[in-house]
């Protein structure tokens, strides 16, 4: 197997059969068992059922670094290291099945409610379990050998594969979402998505495959030059980058057109997430100041919207007059909200001066709860309706036209997103920008070239603040009615999640964040059960193989790069450092120059 | 220099200690406009804890610090860098993944004061101001001649080889416009080479700029190059002071010296 060590094709394979297992047991394999992606033949079960043999023998095959050279296998002895890789794998998986099967299922789901018959049936392509365990392994060397190709084959012509058989699988995930906006449209989508499953036909399927893998040979083909002058004039022309953003801004506006009620409130639940990612990443991103309590700006901003806007305390009998309401207009409340919401975040920000790190993160933990807390309470009770909450909040009408309707709601959201992007890249690029990055690199060093520490750390937590806080009085306006439970210690985590997924201090990544953590479970509503499962999942898998998060900050990535260019001008430098050593010693004062009579 | 006009740096009996360690006590000295003062002494000798405290990372348990005339011991270390003294560390310490023109640009952070209004606005003033920080900083790194010119300030302050982190380190305390720049050990780990160019920059900080320099430095050719007055600490103490020659022969440096060979 060349380079590739049996131990690793062990454990790799190991590793793959007990994620099988998982899958199984947990019941994603068994619940997707008939979501027909391509035709009826291709569903997203036995996707599932495919991807960890190819997974495993895809990690199984990497170049690896032995005493400092770099050995990849080539595509022989990738595929054989991954065919063997892959039958480890479903043959593992295979005995947990024929187990279970001498077991009896029905004891096993005494423990997982999800192992049934069924899938049992599912995975051993109701043949039987002998036979099934069979075309398992045999299903385990084609995934396994294909993922080992896909690793140690041609990158053009792997590229390519990857990208036909994303765009097909993803497009056949969508099968709920593409085709209505294609009728909506005015396109027929019966040339691509089958009534009858549901799902893209095989004509469909394999014209995406050909289209997606066709376009990725071409972007490969057009070369290093074309790219580079597309990123250069990105880069440069100002006239470019305008464009880009009205095409983007032209399509944000008709997508809710296109995509109907149901899309439009993922959406709007989406954009409300950006909105608190973008202000938790002014905190965490830019300042550096790690704040697990973000929530307590989501609930200020939602309930001070309430109160401002003559919501009403839900009770018992009905309803009630809170202790504190004022009945002002949504568009002259929300400035007060901003504004008071960065009152807020100087108060929390001035007790937490002090803190660094972990002890700042669990501070701000408990002042997110506490906020929570407060809103059930009983003390509060007379002024937020405690437990129940309020109802009756403003929906922001300009004449009749109300923003609750989903597909209103959007727009509302979007200005404000747009605002506080713009607001968030300003700041960015500014001299405070400057001086919270100086300040998240090194504390100490910044206070001591000038700039003060104390202001800054609250400037960030008052700015973080004010935008999150947009967030939370925009939910307040898409739901017309509050309870403490919406503003659950999860909210933080997923806003931080946000914040990271999509790359520290990047604008765009707190978007993609959103759409991918908010966005894909609301659309795919079949993951819904798994939703925090796959949270877990992706978060773990960005952390492990991209840190940087999927978008990340234009500096940091440019960095990326230029480390290896960095490198190689160390090494060019090193190279002339050994003439230099030679020339010091015709220095006078001898090799080390240094004239050490005068002190001896 | 007339007899009424203040020290631009002074310590008046200073004692700072990290529990029963005296780093400093009972420091007396003194630094005049216009002078290229050494501080030398064996590890240990209390020379960046010096440092530290007059930049106000540390507050003195005893004594007083003036600058100007001024006392200077309540001030936080932004404030001391406003009024007008800058600095390098032992150790270098840059912001590594901001690069080498924004790392002198935030030296100017103290120079300049536009707010959240002009970060979004950006009225004209802002502007200005901005441009008027790049060109500082410009100004600042191309001190170094070459050396971090040109395509090297738009990457990252950590991509640069080491004697380029001291010499940044150096051009982002020129930034912060001071009147009183203190060097901590600006040569450790630079071939004699670089030490020699080294050494013409400091003399050129206080030719060309006008500065007022105090520096720490073991690399005795340098300390003999550059000054005007050395001073020797041991165990937070003044041992000696004067010209280098003075200092060099001073039997109580050679002991202190010796000393640490012996130990080392």
């Amino acid at each position: 197997m060349g380079p590739v060590p049996l131990r690793s094709v062990l454990r790799a394979g190991a590793a793959g059969g007990f994620v099988l297992i998982f899958l199984s047991l947990v019941g994603l394999i068994g619940r997707f068992a008939d979501l027909n992606l391509v035709g009826e033949q291709v569903t997203l079960g036995r996707v599932l059922l495919f991807l960890p043999p190819f997974g495993a023998a895809f990690l199984v095959a990497r170049p690896r670094v032995v005493a400092g050279e770099r050995l990849a296998a080539g595509p022989g002895a990738g595929a054989g290291a991954g065919a063997v890789t892959g039958v480890v794998t479903s043959a593992l998986f295979g005995a947990a099945v024929a187990f279970a099967d001498w077991f009896d299922v029905a004891r096993i789901r005494q423990v997982f409610v999800a192992a049934s018959p069924a899938v049992i049936e599912f995975v051993t392509f109701e043949r039987g379990v002998a036979v099934g365990v069979l075309i398992l392994l045999g299903l385990g060397v084609v995934a396994g050998a294909l993922g080992g190709l896909a690793r140690t084959g041609q990158r053009r012509v792997t590229g390519a594969l990857a990208a036909g058989a994303f765009t097909a699988i993803l497009m056949g995930l969508l099968q709920r979402i593409v085709p209505v906006a294609m009728q909506e449209l005015g396109i027929d989508p019966d040339f691509l998505y089958s009534g009858r499953t549901r799902s893209l036909t095989w004509g469909g399927g394999v014209g995406l495959f050909v289209l997606a893998g066709g376009a990725n040979v071409l972007w490969h083909r057009s070369g290093q030059e074309t790219r580079e002058k597309v990123r250069a004039t990105m880069a440069q022309e100002p006239a470019a980058r305008t464009g880009i953003l009205v095409v983007l801004l032209a399509v944000l506006v008709i997508l809710p057109v296109l995509l109907g009620s149901v899309i439009s409130q993922v959406l709007g639940s989406v954009m409300v997430f950006v909105l608190l990612g973008l202000g938790l990443n002014i905190v965490v991103g830019y300042a550096g100041l790690l704040d697990l309590g973000y929530v307590a700006f989501y609930a200020f901003g939602a309930y001070m919207m309430a109160l401002l806007t003559g919501a009403t305390l839900n009770t018992t009998t009905g309803s009630a007059a809170p202790a504190f309401s004022m009945d002002l207009n949504f568009y002259f409340a929300i400035w007060i909200v901003v504004v008071l919401a960065a009152g807020m975040g100087l108060l929390i920000g001035a007790p937490v001066l002090r803190l660094r790190g972990d002890y700042l993160a669990i501070v701000t933990l408990g002042l997110g709860e506490i906020v929570r807390v407060l809103a059930e309470s009983r003390w509060l009770q007379p002024v937020v309706g405690g437990p129940q909450g309020m109802r009756g909040v403003t929906n922001a009408a300009i004449g009749d036209y109300g923003f609750r309707q989903p597909q209103h709601f959007y727009y509302l959201a979007l200005a404000f997103v747009v605002l506080a992007v713009f607001v968030s890249w300003r700041l960015s690029a500014s001299r405070i920008g400057r001086a919270w990055n100086a300040m998240r690199e090194d504390e100490q060093v910044a206070n001591a070239m000038g700039v003060s520490t104390t202001k800054y750390k609250l400037l960030a937590f008052a700015m973080g603040g004010a935008v999150g806080s947009l967030g939370g009085a925009l939910f307040a306006v898409q739901i017309g009615s509050l309870t403490p439970a919406s503003f659950q210690i999860l909210v933080s985590i997923t806003a931080l999640a946000v914040v990271i997924l999509g790359g520290l201090g990047s604008l765009p990544g707190v978007v993609a964040g959103a759409l991918v953590l908010i966005g894909l479970p609301g659309l795919l509503r079949e993951f819904e059960e798994f939703r925090l499962l796959i949270y877990g999942a992706v978060l773990v898998a960005i952390m492990v193989l991209r840190p940087q998060g999927l978008l990340p900050n234009v500096r940091r990535m440019r960095e990326l790069h230029e480390e290896e260019a960095a490198q190689d001008e160390w090494v060019r430098r090193f190279a002339e450092g050994a003439d230099e050593a030679a020339a010091v010693g015709a220095l006078p004062g001898g090799p080390l120059g240094v004239e050490q009579e005068d002190l001896t | 220099m007339s007899v009424d006009e203040p020290h631009l740096l002074e310590l008046r009996n200073v004692a700072k200690h990290f529990g029963g360690l005296y780093a400093l006590s009972g420091l007396d000295m003194h630094v005049d406009r216009g002078e290229i003062v050494s501080v030398i002494g064996p590890n240990g000798a209390g020379k960046s804890t010096m440092f530290n405290v007059v930049t106000g990372l540390y507050g003195p348990d005893e004594g007083d610090v003036l600058f100007d005339g001024q006392s200077i011991v309540r001030f936080a270390p932004n404030q001391i860098t406003r009024m007008g003294i800058g600095r390098t560390f032992q150790t270098v310490h840059l912001f590594p993944n901001m690069t080498v023109l924004e790392n002198a640009m935030v030296g100017q952070h103290s120079r300049s004061r536009s707010g959240v209004f002009g970060a979004i606005f950006r009225p004209p003033g802002t502007r200005r101001e901005e441009e008027r920080i790049r060109q500082r900083a410009k100004e600042s790194l191309e001190f170094f001649g070459s050396r971090l010119a040109g395509y090297r300030q738009e990457q990252p302050a950590f991509s640069l080889s080491y004697a380029n982190r001291r010499r940044l380190e150096m051009a982002r305390a020129l930034a912060t416009d001071p009147l009183l720049l203190l060097l901590d050990e600006p040569t450790a780990g630079m071939n004699p080479r670089e030490t020699i160019e080294l050494r013409d920059h400091i003399v050129r900080m206080r030719d060309e700029r006008g500065l007022t320099v105090l520096v720490i430095e073991h690399d005795m050719r340098v300390v003999k190059g550059v000054s005007d007055r050395v001073i020797a600490l041991d165990y937070g103490r003044k041992i000696a002071e004067g010209t280098y020659e003075d200092v060099a022969n001073d039997p109580q440096v050679i002991e202190a010296y010796l000393g640490t060979k012996a130990a080392g």
